[in-house]
């Protein structure tokens, strides 16, 4: 593993971490995007570029524009902290989320001590892909030819969604 | 070997940001001449021969400009704008090829900074991230004209970015790769992009001028309502991180419609003569002709950007400013539905053609 692997880690750990506890929206927004694009840098340093490419382009070009955008014309300002005022609904929220992740946690550690992570290469091995001319034409070729039911069908869903927002959207400025 | 390649990419990354980020003040000089020239006026020509230094002068009063930061602006945000406009479309062109390879040393090194199998799809990524600095340095200088410039700014170029990715998608279907190399391979070998497609070049031209805010698209700055948008704020050196960000854009969005759809670095008509009568004289062996080669392809490459740098001042001093909600009807209601037909019609052609 590189060094700078290990740097990009730290650098979104502590995004991530200021994120959750930034009191400006927009500063927990960009902390997000910084750590779309901390993630990105090492899915490239590791070689898959394809994946770090559409990382980019979805999560850190489209989604994150949205958030910004969103943000910027609702004028939200500083977080309110009318959670403060009600202890009892604060400390049981706190609470629930801690036994949730606990649970989490826990059920992760025991699936893993039973079956242990196989890190060896598939049918894909590196080789392989490589021989088949690059990761974006083997995924490309899997996804039109061996899945492509399933793909036009989570296209279709997508186009279902886009119409459904529109429509509710509409009812509601007309 | 591994000092070789560290060496390699070192001088090619010096080269392209050497080159893009040099031709800056030539395009603000030729930017000023043109403009003065196209509206039968003189221009800049005190400074140097034909105001040549004018550049240098301006550089001069950026930096001894006062560092102005207003009252309420944050801080950070609106130091980060400008660093954020300038690396996007720099990071962007690492992956535009710049010639096909050359050999130093017995070693062979492609003229290329980051070879990737995502290739384009990367540009297009960076070109997405264009957005932030925009909406940044809006948001960031508290005042309403630069939060105007910088919504106009981002839903622009958003909008655009659709019929731009589609003018992409099918180019992309005609070459069958994400590959740059490739596709200028297959361009040299059969036509240029814009032959086959020249719906798509059409579209992608317009969608790059959208892209980078230049006029007629240049609402996000629009002097005439909103001052000067989101870079309204924005003084000394600050402001010119932002104009030089523009050229940088302008070569990069340059560069890629000359890959897609021009050819790339593949040799303009005569070249080829050109580089085997040098060959001839000087008694080139294989080594020689390759790196002959390359000059001649990064020459090639360098006047196709040349071209439509000159296109992008062309049109800014032709075409008066678009409307807003003319842009958003340009960028929606004809370029998006016409752009999917073509995409539609590249399909069926590439199809038939592949029989």
């Amino acid at each position: 593993m590189s060094p700078v692997i290990l740097i990009l880690a730290v650098i979104s750990v502590i995004l991530a971490i200021t994120m959750l506890f930034a009191k400006n929206p927009i500063t927990s927004a960009l902390c997000l995007l910084g750590v779309l694009l901390m993630t990105a840098g090492i899915y490239g340093l590791i070689g898959e570029h394809l994946i770090a490419t559409i990382q980019l382009v979805v999560y850190a070009g489209a989604i994150m524009v949205l958030f910004i955008f969103s943000i910027m014309l609702l004028n939200l300002t500083t977080e309110s902290e009318d959670h403060k005022k009600e202890p009892l609904l604060y400390v049981s929220a706190i609470a629930l989320g801690g036994g949730v992740l606990t649970f989490i946690i826990l059920a992760l550690n025991e699936h893993f001590l039973k079956h242990p992570m196989d890190y060896s290469f598939g049918k894909f091995s590196p080789e392989v892909i490589a021989q088949l001319g690059g990761n974006s034409k083997v995924l490309s070729h899997a996804l039109f030819s061996q899945f492509y039911v399933s793909f036009e069908v989570i296209s279709l869903a997508l186009l279902i969604a886009i119409v459904g927002a529109v429509v509710l959207a509409k009812r509601k400025f007309d | 070997m591994e000092y070789f390649d560290f060496i390699q990419l070192m001088a090619k990354i010096l080269l392209v940001v050497g080159v893009s980020l040099g031709v800056v003040p030539v395009m603000v000089w030729f930017e000023r001449r043109g403009a003065a020239w196209m509206q039968g006026r003189v221009g800049p020509n005190r400074v140097g021969p034909f105001g040549l230094l004018q550049p240098l002068a301006d550089v001069v009063k950026f930096i001894m400009k006062e560092d102005f930061v207003p009252k309420n602006a944050n801080k950070f945000y609106y130091y980060l704008a400008p660093l954020i406009a300038l690396i996007a479309p720099l990071c962007a062109l690492s992956v535009i090829p710049f010639g096909s390879k050359a050999i130093v040393n017995g070693q062979e090194v492609v003229l290329q900074i980051a070879q990737m199998d995502s290739g384009v799809i990367f540009i297009l990524a960076f070109a997405g991230l264009e957005v932030y600095p925009i909406i940044l340095a809006g948001w960031a200088s508290n005042n309403k004209y630069s939060v105007l410039g910088a919504l106009r700014g981002s839903s622009q170029i958003v909008s655009y970015e659709i019929s731009m990715g589609l003018a992409l998608l099918s180019m992309l279907i005609v070459y069958g790769t994400f590959n740059p190399h490739e596709m200028v391979a297959w361009q040299s070998e059969n036509y240029w992009g814009a032959l086959i497609n020249p719906f798509g070049a059409l579209v992608f031209l317009i969608s790059i001028f959208a892209e980078t805010n230049r006029l007629p698209f240049d609402l996000p700055e629009g002097e005439s309502e909103i001052v000067a948008g989101y870079h309204l704020e924005y003084g000394a050196m600050k402001f010119a991180l932002f104009f030089m960000a523009e050229y940088v854009a302008m070569i990069m969005a340059s560069a890629l419609i000359s890959t897609l759809f021009f050819g790339g670095y593949s040799l303009l008509p005569g070249m080829g003569t050109l580089v085997s009568m040098i060959s001839s004289q000087f008694g080139f062996g294989e080594v020689g002709v390759t790196n002959v080669t390359a000059v001649f392809q990064f020459i090639s490459l360098c006047s196709k950007v040349g071209f439509f740098m000159f296109l992008f001042v062309w049109i800014r001093w032709t075409l008066p400013r678009f409307r807003f909600d003319q842009l958003m009807d340009l960028g929606w209601k004809i370029l998006f539905p016409l752009s999917l037909i073509n995409l539609v019609v590249v399909t069926v052609m590439v199809y038939f053609l592949n029989q």
